[in-house]
């Protein structure tokens, strides 16, 4: 499913966190939002997923406007950079969260969500977690968990907010990693935000630079490399690849 | 580290920490607290139960048996049930209203949560009084329509409504305002609505929070004197409360009797604080787990 937004803005008092913002994730693709922190990625990405609204502007999911509609009936995938996990459900059921809730006609039975659940533990390799509480997991683990949760509902996009911005160095890698794999498997659609050029070349097809509420430049990493389009993006770019 | 301390000249006392302060200062201190819970607290608890029991059990158990008294009971039971389920909700509803949006006026609000704490509750009670008796302002209205408020059951309850009022909103506002609505925004895009929101997430979350304050608006709402007594009216059997009956009781030389019903509600203050006492530590401990994510 594409994911389009045109002419988005929104202001905080007033200060402009967003200033018509505008572009396209193409059905399947891999997307990183990448921007110093206070650009506005993750109040874009919220108001993407529709847990904020904005002043002016439309979100389209597939070519059919969702604008209006609340969070609960967009039903993107959404991954937050501190997990959100249900602290006092355990693993298994904070990824069968989604399923329970359901409208009674739509609701998986008991064993189906079962089958489910122990599908996704095992995609994100947490099979003998499944009794554990979140607070007895560790960040990567939890993170895990979030993704598992987030799928469980089978979103026909996934939204991550600086999905590995909370853990160590090398749970960081190998969760992007996992991304990456995870993705080319299924071909989800996915928009994440980060503020690590790195991550977001690494991962990604394409990256949207945006800065100061404003996308700057949209390109595969290869063109954002070679041929910025503007000083504020090889500046960002050279902040962060000459070693201090 | 440990080579840097070890390579230090080592003292075989323990060192004299800045804040322990010297021992005849710590043994005042706590005498004279225990001396002031014992005179204060303790004691006068203890005479109630010493009183209440001191013509023997049965003279205990028939205080009960009386029409008026059983009366009373029942009738602290009815508006507590009723007082005690309606501040649940409207605390929830105000806490959620507070800690989940920025509007204009919310500092008021949250003041005006407060409010019944500094009033006098006799003053909670007048204000009933003018609102809805017969010289008050709706008062013709209500006569009317044959609906008496004041005098009733339904001033009681108004009047206990008023003064509990604070308990729930309060013990959940600090919790709730710690927790964040991450977890809520979650199941939002998890696409639950905010009734499988409310069951499954949030009252969960606030759970021993919740409990606590609603052990002390119904230990309030059983024991509230002064409002309720100006609405009252005192009528036995119709509309006597325990705290009310009590007073009658002991104006008429009944003390065993008086110190029986007393006993009752110092029965529940205990069982009440017991409750609370966990409840409290329960939620200190997700107060606790709140910061640590």
């Amino acid at each position: 499913m594409s994911i389009e937004i045109s002419d988005i803005s929104k202001t905080f008092g007033k200060f402009a966190a967003l200033n018509s913002v505008g572009f396209r994730v193409n059905s399947g693709e891999l997307v990183a939002l990448l921007g110093p922190s206070g650009s506005g990625k993750t109040t874009l990405l919220r108001i993407i997923a529709g847990l904020e609204f904005a002043e002016r502007g439309q979100v389209f999911f597939n070519g059919n406007e969702v604008t209006d509609r609340s969070a609960y009936q967009r039903k993107a995938g959404f991954v937050f950079q501190h997990y959100a996990l249900f602290q006092h459900m355990n693993v298994f059921e904070n990824i069968a969260f989604g399923l329970r809730v359901r409208p009674r006609r739509e609701r998986p039975t008991e064993s189906e969500i079962k089958e489910r659940v122990a599908r996704l533990l095992e995609a994100v390799q947490l099979e003998s977690f499944a009794k554990r509480l979140p607070a007895q997991l560790s960040g990567g683990q939890r993170q895990r968990v979030a993704f598992a949760r987030a799928l469980a509902i089978e979103p026909e996009v996934l939204l991550l907010d600086e999905p590995f911005g909370a853990l160590d160095a090398k749970v960081r890698r190998e969760l992007r990693t996992w991304l990456r794999k995870f993705h080319d498997v299924t071909h989800l659609t996915s928009l994440f935000v980060t503020h690590d050029q790195e991550e977001a070349f690494e991962v990604a097809d394409r990256v949207i630079i945006i800065s100061e509420g404003a996308v700057q430049q949209i390109g595969t990493p290869e063109e954002v490399r070679t041929a910025p389009a503007n000083e504020f993006v090889e500046k960002f770019l050279d902040l962060y690849s000459v070693p201090a | 580290m440990a080579g840097v301390v070890s390579s230090l000249p080592v003292k075989a006392s323990i060192p004299r920490r800045a804040t322990t302060e010297p021992l005849w200062v710590k043994i005042v201190l706590i005498s004279a607290l225990v001396v002031f819970f014992g005179l204060f607290l303790v004691f006068p608890l203890f005479i109630v139960f010493k009183e209440a029991l001191s013509k023997g059990m049965g003279v205990f158990l028939k205080t009960f048996e009386d029409s008026a008294t059983a009366h009373a009971v029942w009738l602290t039971l009815i508006v507590a049930a009723i007082a005690v389920p309606l501040n649940t909700a409207f605390g929830i509803a105000a806490a959620w209203c507070v800690t989940r949006f920025q509007f204009f006026g919310r500092s008021l609000l949250i003041s005006l949560i407060d409010l019944p704490l500094w009033v006098s509750p006799v003053v909670a009670g007048l204000i009933y009084v003018m609102t809805f008796g017969a010289q008050g302002w709706a008062g013709p209205w209500l006569k009317e329509h044959g609906i008496q408020v004041i005098f009733a059951t339904p001033g009681l309850v108004l009047a206990t409504v008023f003064v509990t009022f604070p308990f729930v909103a309060r013990s959940l506002i600090p919790l709730m305002q710690a927790q964040g609505h991450k977890e809520e925004e979650a199941a939002m895009t998890l696409g639950a609505n905010g009734w499988h929101i409310l069951w499954r997430v949030t009252l969960p979350k606030i759970k021993w929070g919740l409990i606590y304050g609603i052990i002390l608006c119904n230990a309030r709402a059983m024991g509230e004197f002064g409002a309720v007594s100006v609405v009252s009216g005192h009528i036995r059997n119709k509309t006597n409360t325990m705290p009310l009956h009590i007073e009658i009781l002991y104006n008429e030389y009944q003390f065993a009797a008086a110190f029986a019903v007393a006993s009752v509600l110092s029965i529940l203050a205990l069982v009440s604080l017991a409750v609370k006492t966990y409840a409290e530590w329960k939620t200190d401990q997700q107060l606790r787990e709140a910061s640590d994510i």
